[in-house]
């Protein structure tokens, strides 16, 4: 036998990252930032959603990619909403979407004709942080229901992230979630990490939700949404509603 | 301990490292396979013994004849195929 080794040296995202670099490149010369949503299964990202292109939907033009193991009933809820594409895929088992899924879909979409894109990844806090999709930004979700250690538990995801909503907040007088806690684990592990509050259901929070994708639309994805420094967590959500 | 296990996220990357070994082995026109170099690290989000696991369960199989899995685990995020050991076979004689 003749044995020889051959160094390969190679990323094992290196072909995911190449794609998804394509991907941001298509997306920046349209203009069209993208947000890729994460978070647990049910922290309420296909409701966010719903309520966004609800609210906004007549403001600006939002397309939407929605990534589920099965079935396409996200989609099919959040096309109720919108006359904007919606392009499901059903990723057959996979834990989280990747960069060829993103690029295919996005052959379906009129990009010259989409102010904002949203990615709403497969339900999941410790995958989706590994495989870049090409977006802007990632958004992390996690709902008051759910503890306020889940920064603790998933730091990856909470490092990737650039932004993180908490959702369900009107059921903070009923479970015993400590708001401020949560804020501070979170930024333990990512100091930059801008907060926002919302309910989708009462409403709470989403002005400061949809001024910041006014914003992201109109910077073209080139922005950063900034804190305002030297509040304090309660402060900063006294003084601006729904964001903390 | 928990008996290793071949969960979803495992997989996927264990099929993205088979990916790079075949494309790899035609871009070169290698001979058998006999070892795949693997590092992982410790914060790469992933289980090594799953990912061993995966990938025995796909390099014992065609296109890869019965090839071995060589995993460095290092500190870090670093995830990636590191070497492949191929078999010329005997000399001609």
């Amino acid at each position: 036998m003749a044995i020889r080794r051959i160094e390969v040296r190679e990323r094992v995202m290196e072909r995911n990252d190449t794609i998804a670099g394509e991907v941001r490149l298509r997306l920046g010369e349209h203009g069209v930032p993208a947000l890729n949503l994460v978070s647990s299964p049910g922290s309420g990202k296909t409701l966010l959603l719903e309520r966004t292109l609800q609210d906004l939907g007549r403001e600006l033009r939002m397309a939407v990619v929605t990534g589920d193991v099965q079935t396409q009933n996200d989609a099919d809820r959040i096309a109720r909403w919108t006359d904007d594409l919606v392009q499901a895929v059903v990723t057959g088992g996979a834990c989280h979407l990747d960069a060829l899924q993103v690029s295919n879909a996005l052959e379906a979409l009129d990009l010259d004709a989409t102010d904002l894109l949203f990615i709403e990844n497969v339900g999941n806090l410790v995958c989706p942080a590994s495989w870049d999709l090409g977006e802007a930004a990632k958004v992390v979700l996690f709902s008051v229901t759910e503890g306020e250690d889940k920064p603790l538990k998933y730091p990856k995801m909470f490092r990737e992230a650039s932004y993180a909503v908490l959702t369900k907040v009107d059921l903070l007088p009923h479970v015993p979630f400590d708001l401020e806690q949560a804020v501070a684990y979170a930024r333990a592990i990512n100091p930059a990490l801008t907060f926002f509050r919302v309910s989708s259901i009462d409403g709470t929070g989403l002005d400061a939700w949809y001024g910041f994708l006014r914003e992201l639309h109109q910077s073209g994805g080139s922005m950063r949404w900034e804190r305002p420094t030297g509040q304090g967590v309660g402060a900063a959500v006294d003084a601006r509603a729904g964001y903390a | 301990m928990h008996p290793p296990r071949c969960p979803m996220h495992e997989m996927s990357v264990a099929l993205e490292i088979c990916r790079i070994t075949e494309a790899r082995v035609g871009r070169d026109s290698l001979p058998r396979v006999r070892e795949v170099g693997v590092i992982v690290g410790r914060q790469s989000g992933l289980e090594p013994d799953n990912l061993l696991f995966c990938l025995d369960a796909l390099l014992g199989r065609p296109p890869f004849a019965g090839a071995r899995t060589e995993l460095e685990v290092v500190a870090g995020d670093e995830l990636s195929v590191s070497y492949l050991e191929v078999d010329d076979g005997d000399p001609p004689h």
